[in-house]
């Protein structure tokens, strides 16, 4: 249908404007001027920083540097989660630009994997959307696709070519009719309020009853405290590439049109605003 | 369209609105004069380098070949060139994407295609569905002609049943009448059976009282005459 293809492009052109300010304690031959960028949600920092990294290496001592990582208010941005899921869930209610500090000493090894090449954000990239396919169709089709498929993923990720990507990811997007769905939903919820990195399930989008499962119906079974009663002021924000989608929506067809180019699905659970 | 799609739909526009489109054509304006920064600095440093190279005779730096290419021209001829691989990138990025749109009519054909086997399938699905409905409704009509003729049938056996009933309950009353009159008959003879023993006992008592005193003659029978209302009939069943 036209109209979920145009859901499947305004998500992939989805854009975060961010300010990147250089560490003041970074060592500087002059004073860095800070750098704008347009940031793609789907993509990760490390694929779309190379500007960034360029800009202010040309200010550092060179000496001083090491491993270029980002943070958002003290807290180290991962480079292994979508830029989106980073906004949503660290600076969803904030002003925009949204201010990015950039720093190249003292890594966080507790707190961030390292990413010495692209070729590692590949790697992550595509055992990600083969753990989703295992939870969808059991790997058969990611499997059954030859190498150069796999390469047309990854480049039209890099290269955001929304075509080269969909042109192989819509393999990933069937299922027989007869089944109503995918086997399982791969997706992800983040909690701000909460220690663990994400909470992950087996899902299937069909109850035995034969009825379209709904987001409403995931987060009863995993999250019952984001769904406030009739009378209660709402607590939570349930955000998806930016937007509170409703909790009727099938979450077949949110897992179809809502997940991220790694075939998850990504759910943010933030505190809603106090205004 | 369903409600909560032209929400999701509506919330993106939203979210651009908000995040996007405010910051987009700025940024781009940004990056691109940032381009042109970069590419005049690199202008720059090569008219630098040039002067560096080649000092005029007094030791005074000097752009080389000034008359012949002027700083101007050169700015332009490097502008040109960025220009020319932006479009040179711009036809490899749309013959990639000619190549990927006939991927996808393809793809869209064989999923045409698909869909018409699917539609077939269902279609002839459809067919054999309606003739089994049609025969069923047949079937209906007949168990429905047939219910109608055993319920009149039901309707008469009833009637009957109930006359059968009703002669049941007279001929119960008139048996019960004849047992009554029959008690009452045996009753009766009963009595009078009893009446007649304790005569005839009477009578033997009297005759062995009277042979005591007379001698019997042996050859004289006497002969007692009974009433014919005290002897007592045949039973009856």
């Amino acid at each position: 249908m036209a109209d979920d293809k145009d859901v499947l492009r305004d998500v992939w052109y989805g854009r975060i404007p961010a300010c990147f300010t250089l560490y003041p304690d970074e060592v500087t031959d002059r004073e860095a001027e800070p750098f704008y960028l347009l940031l793609p949600r789907v993509s990760y920092l490390m694929l779309v920083t190379d500007k960034v990294k360029k800009h202010f290496l040309k200010v550092v001592k060179a000496e001083d540097v090491e491993e270029m990582w980002f943070e958002y208010e003290g807290t180290p941005l991962k480079w292994h989660c979508p830029i989106g899921v980073l906004f949503d869930l660290h600076a969803s209610n904030t002003a925009l630009p949204w201010s990015i500090t950039v720093h190249f000493k003292h890594f966080p090894d507790r707190d961030l994997l390292r990413c010495s090449s692209s070729a590692l954000i590949e790697a992550h990239f595509m055992s990600t959307i083969k753990e989703a396919d295992a939870f969808k169709h059991k790997g058969q089709v990611i499997n059954d696709m030859q190498k150069k498929d796999h390469k047309q993923l990854w480049m039209g990720l890099q290269n955001d070519k929304f075509d080269q990507f969909w042109a192989i990811n819509r393999k990933l997007m069937e299922y027989p009719t007869e089944d109503g769905g995918f086997r399982y939903i791969p997706f992800r919820i983040y909690q701000t309020l909460s220690d663990r990195p994400s909470i992950q399930k087996l899902f299937r989008p069909v109850s035995s009853e034969g009825h379209a499962l709904t987001l409403g119906d995931l987060l009863k079974e995993l999250v019952p405290d984001v769904i406030s009663q009739d009378d209660d002021p709402k607590k939570y924000q349930v955000v998806i590439h930016g937007i509170e989608p409703l909790f009727e929506t099938p979450i077949q067809w949110l897992s179809e049109h809502l997940s991220h180019p790694d075939n998850f699905l990504h759910i943010c659970i933030v505190p809603a605003p106090s205004d | 369209m369903e409600v909560w799609k032209s929400h999701v739909r509506a919330a993106l526009i939203h979210r651009d609105c908000l995040q996007k489109d405010p910051f987009s054509g700025l940024f781009t304006k940004v990056s691109s004069l940032e381009e042109m920064l970069s590419l005049h600095m690199g202008v720059w440093e090569d008219l630098k380098r040039d002067r560096i190279q080649s000092p005029n005779t007094n030791g005074v730096l000097q752009c080389s070949n000034e008359d012949t290419n002027p700083p101007k021209l050169y700015v332009q001829l490097k502008e040109e060139q960025q220009l020319r691989q932006k479009l040179t990138q711009k036809v490899l990025d749309l013959t990639s994407d000619l190549y990927l749109k006939e991927a996808d009519l393809q793809y869209c054909h064989s999923q045409v295609s698909r869909y018409r086997n699917e539609a077939v399938l269902l279609a002839r699905g459809a067919c054999c569905l309606k003739n089994d409905l049609c025969e069923y409704e047949y079937k209906l009509e007949c168990q429905s002609k047939e219910l109608a003729a055993l319920k009149l049938e039901q309707r008469t056996l009833r009637e009957e049943l109930a006359i059968a009933r009703q002669e049941k309950e007279e001929l119960l009353e008139r048996w019960l009448e004849e047992k009554k009159e029959e008690a009452e008959r045996i009753n009766k003879h009963n009595a009078a059976l009893e009446r007649w023993n304790s005569y005839a006992g009477r009578l033997n008592r009297r005759l062995n009282s009277g042979s005591r005193r007379h001698p019997r003659p042996a050859t004289n029978n006497r002969v007692i005459q009974r009433d014919s209302t005290d002897q007592p009939s045949p039973k009856h069943n």
